[in-house]
């Protein structure tokens, strides 16, 4: 039996290679339905041409249908594994579905749990309609909701780009496209991008069609703050050109009215099961994030425990498909064919390095900029707890201030608080400092009624 | 569908989620903070957050972005 964690395109593909060679699977999902945030797959209640959301919306209908009529992979949805551990290559997840509990163990486990939009803190950032291009999109592709009239999208990644495409397709108002990085930065990868036609093309296809929506991709420019109305609700974002390095250049800041912005700086891997099961982590140098280590069968450094898509590096659907196939084809013990991962990863590696996120969007926070929404830290509370009280790592931070101690358990903070700290204790976060605050013993929140049906086990 | 959102009748498409029903029929503030009682909305939308937590026919910390609506549902978003 092998276990696999998450039906995005990475666990769904290792699902499928795991059960064509005759494995018997078990794949356990959070969600009500199997695509992950990339394939959104929706009731019947819900109409949406998910077509013009997503090019790529048909091959995972394919996939999806393949793994729910597969007579060897058994689905199991709306189920959180909410605790992880793993010891003498046995894994136990714990899961909660509907508010029963449930102890799963297993000696083959593929872990596929993805990201989720990387942020970066700001003024004004905690203004209702300040969002994430990944909350937008679900909204549309998932429910059919318009997140705002006049949305302004910004950050840096190809990401933006098919956000605002769904959104202009759908009638709203795009009033703005900031990409923060300039194009010429992928004269370094030309060799990737010229290896990679078919994402060319993509890329063209959603510009093209903004370009009959009216809507320019502005680069070179970033959202550095968010301003509130009356209502209290977002009315309009700063807008500023911006060095390499996301220094402002005096001068140019211009107010741009909108109800909603979608910001996204890339993306962060969630690691929460990852981290309860001990598994190697580091700090990747292409983009700053943490991530699983792998070998080039998506082996991890516990026995028997694959891990494959986001997790290991941000590379999209394509590479994450690739790595769910290896992980699966090598937890079954089947032979892998690794050269289609080798060609994208060297993409999505070019990806990153033309897209990154500069240092200097610390210069656009002010004292009273919220850091951790959660527990509502600011840039002075935690600039006190250093210079002040004498905290040099983002630990000892945390214990003085509570930041990263709130319900989403530093997700959105942790990586920002990292590089915040280091700025002001001029002392640079050491991976285990990064590691340790993607940390958490509890993958997702848990009723203590629902603890206490757990039988006590020595 | 009909759920209730601080005794407001809001209409809602079975499957939708509790927080996009409310953006749908423009309810961004779904609460205050508990320090400063700053206006708080959906910001991640896919459940990471937790900024969008509401309190769901009586159990708290609900996240408005996950939990899909039901007849009759009531939520309440501000501390009281």
């Amino acid at each position: 039996m092998i276990t696999v964690v998450g039906a995005g395109p990475a666990g769904l593909a290792a699902a499928l290679s795991a059960a064509n060679a005759g494995e018997s699977v078990e794949l356990i999902e959070s969600g009500a339905r199997l695509g992950g945030q990339y394939w959104r797959n929706l009731p019947n209640s819900i109409v949406v041409d998910q077509q013009a959301l997503n090019h790529d919306f048909q091959s995972g209908k394919v996939l999806r249908e393949k793994v729910q009529a597969h007579p060897n992979i058994t689905v199991l949805l709306n189920t959180q594994v909410w605790r992880a551990s793993h010891k003498e290559g046995i894994s136990t997840l714990h899961t909660i579905s509907g508010g029963t509990t449930r102890e799963i163990r297993t000696n083959k486990l593929i872990l596929a749990t993805g990201a989720y939009d990387r942020t970066l803190p700001f003024p004004g950032w905690d203004i209702p309609g300040v969002m994430t291009p990944g909350g937008v999109q679900a909204l549309l592709k998932g429910n059919n909701v318009k997140a705002g009239k006049k949305i302004v999208i910004a950050g840096t990644g190809p990401f933006l780009l098919p956000v605002a495409t769904g959104l202009a397709k759908y009638g709203v108002d795009v009033v703005g496209l900031f990409e923060a990085n300039r194009l010429r930065r992928w004269i370094w990868q030309l060799p990737a991008l010229l290896s990679n036609i078919s994402v060319i093309k993509e890329g063209a296809s959603y510009l093209h069609a903004l370009r009959k929506f009216k809507v320019r991709v502005q680069r070179g420019y970033a959202v550095v703050e968010a301003h509130s109305g009356s209502d209290g609700n977002l009315s309009a974002v700063t807008v500023a050109r911006v060095k390499s390095d996301f220094s402002v250049i005096e001068g140019s800041q211009r107010k741009v009215a909108c109800d909603v912005a979608a910001i996204g700086w890339g993306f962060t891997a969630d690691l929460s099961l990852a981290g309860n099961l001990g598994l190697m982590q580091q700090v990747s140098l292409l983009d700053g994030g943490t991530y699983v280590v792998v070998d080039e069968h998506q082996g991890t450094s516990q026995v028997g425990i694959f891990a494959a898509g986001e997790i290991t590096g941000i590379g999209g659907s394509k590479l994450s498909l690739a790595e769910g196939e290896i992980a699966g084809s090598a937890a079954a013990g089947s032979e892998t064919n690794t050269s289609k991962k080798r060609k994208l990863a060297k993409f999505a590696s070019a990806l990153l390095r033309t897209y990154p996120v500069g240092p200097n969007w610390q210069s656009w926070l002010k004292p009273e900029t919220t850091i951790c929404r959660c527990e509502e830290v600011t840039l002075e509370i935690i600039e006190k707890s250093v210079l002040d009280l004498g905290a040099t790592d983002s630990r000892t931070v945390k214990l003085f201030t509570r930041c990263g101690m709130g319900m989403c358990q530093g997700r959105i903070c942790g990586r920002s608080v990292n590089d915040v700290v280091a700025r002001i204790s001029g002392k640079p976060a050491s991976d285990a400092d990064r590691v340790s605050s993607a940390a958490r013993p509890i993958a997702s929140p848990i009723l203590l009624g629902e603890l206490a049906q757990i039988p006590i086990v020595d | 569908m009909i759920f209730f959102f601080e005794n407001n009748e809001i209409h809602a498409i079975a499957g939708q989620t509790v927080g996009s029903a409310l953006l749908e029929n423009n309810v961004r503030v779904l609460r205050r903070t508990r320090f400063e009682g700053a206006p708080r909305g959906m910001f991640c939308g896919i459940g990471v957050c937790f900024d969008c937590v509401v309190t769901i026919n009586g159990v708290a910390n609900q996240r408005a972005c996950l939990v899909e609506v039901e007849e009759g549902m009531r939520v309440e978003g501000f501390q009281r």
